[in-house]
Order: C-alpha cells, then sequence, then structure tokens
C-alpha cells in the first residue's frame, strides 16, 4: 500500500487552482483527503467484508486579509479560471453581513516540502483471510458457553492519504490504522454486552490480541451479569487506562481546545499559569507525542505534528489550537486542526490525550482504598469546558474493600462533578502507561474525529451515580 | 449513475445491486460572538453501491464508494472486487425490494430562497434573541443542506427524495463581573419561521441566566424528575431500537413482542409508533437505504412490545410479510398529566443535561444535570451540580407523559416526562 495515485496526480491542479485563487485572496490552500475504509464482521448468523466510510475529496480555504472561507469539493479537475470563479462567488455573504467580519490576521505559509510515509502491514492480509479470523473467534466465542446468545468480531483497517498544497507548502502523508473489536451478548437471568478492543497500526498484533482475548471477554460477561447497580455516593476510584484517557479527554482536553478560547467558552483561557490539578499531575497531547491512532504527520491545516504538554506539575501550561484559532489569538498553532472530513470545517481538536506515569505501584493503590471502586472501560464522556463540569461512564467497577478488589460487579457507573474538585484530588499515580486507540471524539454532538486516550491508573475521590 | 448501472449489469459475477447516492450542497455561517469568523460552501456527493452474489443457496453482499473522481476502469475494478468479497460472505438469502419509482421532497419553505440571504435571515433571528443585559451568544454556527437522495436497484427501485434542512449550534452566555456560565443549544428545522427561533433562542438566554444564579441543592434527595423532549427522545428511543427487526435477528434483544415494557405500572402507559414523516423533522423520509417504502408502524402500545419495525433483509429474516422500512421519526401518544396535576407535588425538571444515560441491559438511568428547576411545592428555583440516578423498569412502571405534544427533532410526543422517586446527589 502506498500514498493515493489519484491525490498523486493531482499536485499540479491543486497547485494551479491555488495560484488562481491567490489573485483573489492573500492566502489560499487545499487539503486534498483519499481515505480507504474495510470492515470485516463475523458473528452467530451473518457477516461482511466491504469498504467501511471512507471519503476523497478537497477542501479548499482562503483568507482575505480579514476572514476565513472555505469550499469543499469532490473533484478539482478542469478550467481552474471557472472553478475558482465558482469558489469565489459560493463562499460570498449577504450585503448586511459584509461589515461584521472578523479582522485575523493572514495566515503565515512557511516554505515546505515533504512526503511522510508510515508502513503497515495490511498488505499482508487479504478479505479472505480478515474475514476467517472473525469467523473463526466469532465460533469461539459462541461455543464457550451456553448462555452465550451471540457474538461478534470485527476488524476495520483503514489507509489514510492526504495532501496539503499552498503557494510555499506541499506535504503528503500516508499512514494507517486499524481496530479490532470482540463484542459477547450474554444471558444469564439478566442480558449484558461484554466487549473487548484493540488499536494498533499492525494487523498482526490486533489478531493476536484478539486470539488472546476470547476467554477474557467471555469471563468479563459472566462478572457483569452479576453486577448490581453503584449505590450512589462519593468514593475513592482507582482507574483504568481507559478510564483515566476518558477523565484526561473530558476534564481537560476539550476545555483547552483554544478555538474555544476565541469564543470565550472556556474557563482554562483564564487559568493559564494557575494549579489546575494535583501537583503530581502531568498531562500531554499531540499527534506526536506517542503512536496511536491520532498520530498523523501534520494536520487538516498543513502544520506539522507536536507534542504538547497541557498540565505540568499540576499547572495549567498550554492549550491546543488550529490555524484559525492561533491566528485570532496571536500564538502558534500546535498542529490541533482537524476535519471530520474533507466536507467539514476544521476545529481545534484533541489527538492521543494522556496523563504522564506517576511512582506508584497499581497494588499499593488498590490497598490504599478502605472502601471504593476501581473503574474500567470508557462507555462514553460529556464535556462541559465553560462551567467546568464532566461526565463520564465506565462500563463497570469492581468494590475494592480494606485495600482489596473484591468479586462485586457494578455496573454501569456514571461519575460526575466539577472538573478541578477531581483533578486535585488525584492522590497517586501507578507507573504503568497504556494509551487506547480506538475512540471517536465530537465536538458538541458532531464533527466526529478518531482520537485515543489513557495513561497510567489514578486514584482520586469523585461521585458516583 | 448510468455509468455505473452500465458496468453493473455488464459484470456476470453481480447477481443484483443497489445503488445510493447523497449530493449535499450546504452553505455554513460561523460567528464569534457577533462577527463572521467563516463563511463555508460545500457541493459534495457520497456513492455507495452493493453488490449481491448469490451462491450456495446463501446471499453474500459487499458494499464500496464510487468518488466523482473515478474512472470507469476505477468502478469496474471496484465491482470486481466488491463481487469477489460478496462470494466470501454467506447470508441467508433475502430479496430486494421490488419495482417502484418516486421523486418527491419533503415539505418546507426554503426550497426557493437564496442560502446567502437566507443564512443571514437566521442570524438575524437568532441574534435578535440577545438582547439582555448580562447575556451574549459567544458562537453560533448555522448550516443550510440541501440533500438529493437517490436509491436504486437491479429490480427497478428508482426513488429519489429532496430534503432541505437547517440546523443551528448556538452558545447562549451569562456573564457577571464573577462568573460567566453558558448551555448549549442545538436547534433543527425544516421550514423556516424566525420568530420561532427567536423563541427558542430567547427561552435560552433565559436559562442559561437561571443556570448562572443556580444553586446546588441539599442532597442526597429522593424526588420526582421531569424529563424535556430531548432526553423523553433518549429515553424512549432505547426502547424503540430494542424492537428493531435487526436487533432481535442478532439476539441483542431485550424484550419480545407481548412483553410488558412497564410491568406493575401506575402511571401512563406509552404508546409509540414509529413514524416515515413527522412534519419539522429533519429526518423525515419517505423511503429507507434499501429504497423500501416507510409505513408508519406502532411497536408499542398501552406499554407493551406490539411488533417490531426496520428494513427489508432483516424483516424476511424474521418472516415478516410487508417490512416497515427503517423509519428514523416516532410518535408518542400523550399521557394525562397536566400542568396542575404536575404542580401538585415537589418536583426537579431538567433543563440541561450533559446527556441521560440509559442501559436497558442494566435497568439504568441518570446522568448529571446541568440546570434544572426545583419546585418544592409553593416556589421555583434553578438548581446545579447534581447528579440523579434510578431504575430503568421503576421508572417505566411509575412514568407519567404529559397531556400535551410537540415536535422535537424526530420526536413528536409528550412535552414533558414525569419520573418518580429518583435519586439525586
Amino acid at each position: 500500500m502506498a500514498f493515493s495515485g489519484y491525490l498523486d496526480g493531482k499536485r499540479r491542479d491543486c497547485a494551479e487552482l491555488v495560484a488562481e485563487l491567490r489573485k483573489r485572496f492573500p492566502y489560499v490552500s487545499i487539503l486534498g483527503t483519499d481515505v480507504r475504509a474495510a470492515a470485516y464482521r463475523a458473528d452467530r448468523m451473518s457477516s461482511a467484508a466491504q469498504d467501511a466510510s471512507g471519503e476523497c475529496g478537497f477542501v479548499v480555504k482562503m483568507h482575505d486579509g480579514r476572514s476565513f472561507f472555505e469550499y469543499s469539493l469532490d473533484d478539482i479537475s478542469g478550467d481552474k479560471k471557472e472553478l475558482a470563479d465558482r469558489i469565489a462567488s459560493a463562499v460570498e455573504t449577504d450585503p448586511r453581513l459584509k461589515g461584521r467580519m472578523i479582522s485575523a490576521e493572514v495566515l503565515k505559509d512557511e516554505p515546505m516540502k515533504e512526503d511522510f510515509v508510515r508502513e503497515t502491514d495490511f498488505d499482508r492480509f487479504d478479505d479472505a483471510q480478515l474475514l476467517g479470523i472473525c469467523r473463526e473467534l466469532s465460533a469461539e466465542l459462541c461455543a464457550a458457553d451456553g448462555k452465550v446468545r451471540n457474538a461478534m468480531c470485527a476488524i476495520q483497517p483503514y489507509v489514510v492519504s492526504k495532501l496539503f498544497v499552498s503557494e510555499n507548502r506541499e506535504l503528503s502523508q500516508f499512514y494507517g490504522w486499524a481496530n479490532g473489536f470482540l463484542i459477547v451478548f450474554y444471558q444469564d437471568g439478566k442480558m449484558v454486552a461484554a466487549r473487548h478492543v484493540e488499536g494498533s497500526d499492525s494487523l498482526e498484533k490486533i489478531i493476536s490480541s484478539l486470539r488472546g482475548s476470547t476467554e477474557k471477554v467471555v469471563d468479563l460477561a459472566r462478572h457483569l451479569v452479576t453486577a448490581k447497580p453503584i449505590e450512589p455516593g462519593v468514593y475513592d476510584i482507582i482507574t483504568d487506562s481507559s478510564i483515566t484517557g476518558l477523565i484526561a479527554h473530558e476534564a481537560f482536553g476539550h476545555g483547552v481546545e483554544m478555538d474555544q478560547f476565541v469564543k470565550d467558552r472556556a474557563l482554562g483561557k483564564n487559568c493559564m499559569g494557575q494549579y489546575v490539578a494535583s501537583p503530581i499531575t502531568n498531562m500531554h497531547d499531540g499527534a506526536a507525542a506517542t503512536h496511536s491512532v491520532a498520530s498523523y504527520f501534520f494536520d487538516d491545516d498543513g502544520v506539522l505534528a507536536h507534542d504538547t504538554q497541557i498540565i505540568k506539575d499540576g499547572i495549567l501550561v498550554a492549550g491546543l489550537s488550529d490555524r484559525d484559532s492561533a491566528a485570532q489569538l496571536g500564538t502558534d498553532p500546535t498542529g490541533n486542526g482537524r476535519r471530520d472530513s474533507y466536507r467539514r470545517k476544521a476545529y481545534s481538536r484533541m489527538t492521543n490525550t494522556f496523563f504522564c506515569p506517576g511512582t506508584d505501584k497499581l497494588e499499593d493503590m488498590i490497598a490504599s482504598v478502605k472502601h471504593g471502586y476501581m473503574l474500567f472501560e470508557t462507555n462514553n464522556g460529556m464535556e462541559d469546558p465553560k462551567n467546568w463540569q464532566i461526565q463520564c461512564t465506565a462500563e463497570y467497577g469492581i468494590e475494592i474493600v480494606d485495600g482489596k478488589l473484591t468479586d462485586n460487579y457494578v455496573s454501569p457507573v456514571v461519575m460526575s462533578g466539577y472538573v478541578p474538585d477531581l483533578l486535585k484530588s488525584i492522590s497517586m499515580i501507578s507507573d504503568r502507561f497504556e494509551v487506547i486507540g480506538s475512540g471517536m471524539c465530537g465536538k458538541g454532538y458532531k464533527e466526529w474525529v478518531r482520537v485515543s486516550d489513557g495513561g497510567p491508573n489514578l486514584k482520586a475521590r469523585v461521585k458516583l451515580g | 449513475m448510468n455509468d455505473i448501472i452500465k458496468l453493473l449489469k455488464a459484470a456476470s459475477s453481480v447477481d443484483a445491486w443497489r445503488i445510493t447516492e447523497k449530493a449535499t450542497e450546504s452553505y455554513e455561517l460561523f460567528f464569534v460572538h457577533r462577527d463572521l469568523e467563516t463563511v463555508r460552501a460545500t457541493d459534495t456527493a457520497e456513492t455507495h453501491v452493493t453488490v449481491y452474489s448469490d451462491h450456495d443457496g446463501r446471499r453474500g453482499d459487499s458494499t464500496f464508494d464510487v468518488y466523482r473522481s473515478m474512472s470507469e476502469a476505477d468502478i469496474a475494478a471496484k465491482i470486481e472486487n466488491a463481487a469477489a468479497r460478496a462470494k466470501l460472505v454467506d447470508n441467508e438469502p433475502y430479496e430486494l425490494p421490488g419495482a417502484e419509482t418516486l421523486c418527491e421532497s419533503l415539505p418546507t419553505n426554503m426550497a426557493d430562497a437564496d442560502p446567502k440571504k437566507l443564512a443571514a435571515d437566521i442570524a438575524d433571528a437568532v441574534y435578535a434573541a440577545d438582547d439582555q443585559p448580562g447575556g451574549s451568544i459567544n458562537a453560533l454556527e448555522i448550516f443550510l443542506y440541501r440533500d438529493t437522495v437517490r436509491v436504486m436497484n437491479s429490480n427497478g427501485v428508482d426513488k429519489t427524495q429532496v430534503t432541505h434542512r437547517v440546523m443551528i449550534e448556538a452558545i447562549p452566555t451569562f456573564t457577571d463581573e464573577n462568573e460567566s456560565v453558558e448551555l448549549y443549544e442545538d436547534h433543527r428545522f425544516t421550514t423556516f419561521d424566525p420568530a420561532k427561533v427567536t423563541a427558542e433562542i430567547a427561552e435560552k438566554m433565559r436559562e442559561v441566566r437561571d443556570r448562572h444564579e443556580a444553586k446546588k441543592p441539599k442532597t442526597p434527595m429522593k424526588i420526582n424528575v421531569v424529563l424535556r423532549p430531548k432526553e423523553i427522545q433518549t429515553l424512549l428511543g432505547d426502547l424503540a431500537r430494542d424492537l428493531n427487526y435487526s436487533i432481535a435477528y442478532s439476539h441483542a434483544n431485550l424484550h419480545e413482542i407481548g412483553d410488558d415494557l412497564q410491568k406493575d405500572c401506575r402511571g401512563d402507559r406509552i404508546t409509540l409508533t414509529m413514524r416515515g414523516v413527522v412534519e419539522g423533522s429533519e429526518r423525515s423520509a419517505f423511503f429507507d437505504e434499501d429504497g423500501l417504502k416507510l409505513t408508519d408502524t406502532c411497536i408499542i402500545k398501552d406499554g407493551k412490545a406490539a411488533t417490531r419495525y426496520g428494513g427489508s433483509r432483516f424483516g424476511q429474516y424474521l418472516g415478516i410479510e410487508k417490512p416497515s422500512g427503517n423509519l428514523r421519526c416516532c410518535e408518542v401518544a400523550p399521557g394525562t398529566l397536566s400542568e396542575s396535576e404536575l404542580k401538585s407535588a415537589p418536583y426537579l425538571e431538567c433543563a440541561s443535561m450533559s446527556g441521560l444515560q440509559v442501559d436497558l441491559y442494566n435497568d439504568y438511568v441518570g446522568g448529571e444535570i446541568r440546570l434544572a428547576y426545583y419546585y418544592d411545592g409553593e416556589k421555583t428555583v434553578p438548581v446545579t451540580g447534581i447528579t440523579m440516578s434510578g431504575r430503568l423498569s421503576a421508572v417505566l412502571a411509575g412514568l407519567r407523559l404529559s397531556d400535551k405534544t410537540e415536535v422535537s427533532g424526530p420526536h413528536l410526543g409528550p412535552v414533558k416526562l414525569l419520573m418518580p422517586d429518583m435519586d439525586i446527589l
């Protein structure tokens, strides 16, 4: 597999269209995307092998010396003057709005020409192999226990080609990622769904992990049918890496997306340089911060990937920005401009977001809890960066009594509260570290992008319900 | 599309096919406070082709994307690859919907509007509500869409529907010298009524001022909790989804037909009809992704699972003679709860939540409340900083539905749903 031949053939078209539009706009860039995805799935009753949600098209970004304009289209072939006329006409505004445009500096267009490639092993597996593995693992799960009503195995690889062209810049990137899923529907009195999720740019690793996890996911299902609702209250908790990541993502990730600073929508804007978390807390985000699902080489604004430290020793030190927000704030962009697809606007978005490991041992952390819960597996979360409320839902928790994990499962577990209270309550951080690359993140209730999050185990005190 | 059909007909390994195309034109405005930051327009299309292969008494299928930029040779190669994939897939056989044609637009008053003028009119309608001291709209995004969806198949289905829809995302904010708070407003419509938009935003402006005044009440407490339409949709939508053919076929369903979803009911019985078209809803449609005509279907009658709904394939698997199609809107019959009865006891009315969490399997309903109104039997005060939770089965047994209904999103139904004795922390 290699960079899209289609996009490769469009470099000249992009340059010509940029040149034509530059006659009218001080800044013009084009992002071309060609994302190819596949999905293989099998359960007890059915199977599938097909393309999954991909995209192929272009978005043209322009700056007229004051404001931003964009036009998304499927192809840029043909007469460039005619196309430029169509684009310029399409982004005109009603006369009533002309006096209400913002005034932001023209984007810098620093020279660079580079092609980035990260190889995958996806070529080593064909359709028949991948579907065969899904069938094999689904059948194994279904046969594991008579109480398994159905079991699904899915493998979803995708490869990303992106081309960024401006007057002074021509960048291309090619990389891939894949996710694997096991889901068991299990009924023993009550019905439950137990899941195992994997993410990697190596199908070999994913397949190996899925094969090694069948017993674990059925065992989890057996425990989940015994799960009771949690008694609402404030508890000491220990998080697994998934829940640590969810806290990082919801508690602070969204709160430092700097397009929210521009709109005065994030309390974080006023807290730079202040303690916002326990002094033992450090947090990063960045496509270059670790290797996971959001590890691209340049963002959808053509800005190279960064590793941004957001919290240093409990102090908020930096935010995450796309180019438009950085231009309005007078800061340097951090490589966090991301789009749902070429059809959508770029916003400041998280990439790989995580807390850094500490020095505590997990067993010591559990031993330190008189009565509380260890929380596992992200279900969903919701941010509120202006008011710093947080809601995170874990798939399940295991009760800790007198420093020991019991066999008492609770599910689901909704964790909520005031972000600084939660972060300042972090009292122990383990020396383990895992980033889970299988998440999707929306902004509000739209603009979905792939993200990872994670970190070590945390000990904190929160409200559970 | 004709080129694709020609290639599909020429492919000997293809036993049947379906093409779904969605062409979208949009015009979008992005405001920061009252200033316009970004103007966007789009002209894009998504085309998905599914090929079917019958082998060994089974049917396989595989879907691929076609992009406008693809050559005939590219598409021919994709068809060949998809046909090979379809041969690997061996599902129970099923028929594609039979020959039917349709070309219709969903009701709207925006079809002939100039999008640039219409977007500015919408902005004016939103900002007209921004007239209170301390209030502001810190961000506003306006999306105008014209979607043209066409479905064709090898059995002669050829259907087209056009939808004009608008989505507004506004951030009402209240600020004083000490604090600034906000709410999130997501408003969607297919018919533009400036006064209605202004009223909707004005209501949120009042609520955000109330959020600023709101205090955390004394907790824990047990109290009746009232949900508004957005959360009612979440609660009842999850119940409805359990009755989809595909969920039943994959044995992931919790309920069987005839099951009483409201055991030991002492409140209002739910009657829920899945519908193709709910006037004003952007999710309204005449047909589903297979081109199957949508037939309104009552799936919950007086609190009992009455029938299932869903697409052609899974309907056939379950032996349904006339599958309803994948209906996306719903109507819930009004209940008996009047405003005066509601006021007869204390309650907490949720105006803004992080997101209602509903877990059918674990019998759970709950979530974090950003703004609620606490009625103590005499007066009403805004409250915040609380979380509610309860057992879903207990909620279903005791719920009350208001006697007034309205359209909200894909849902026509009661404006209020009362959940008895929820735990508040």
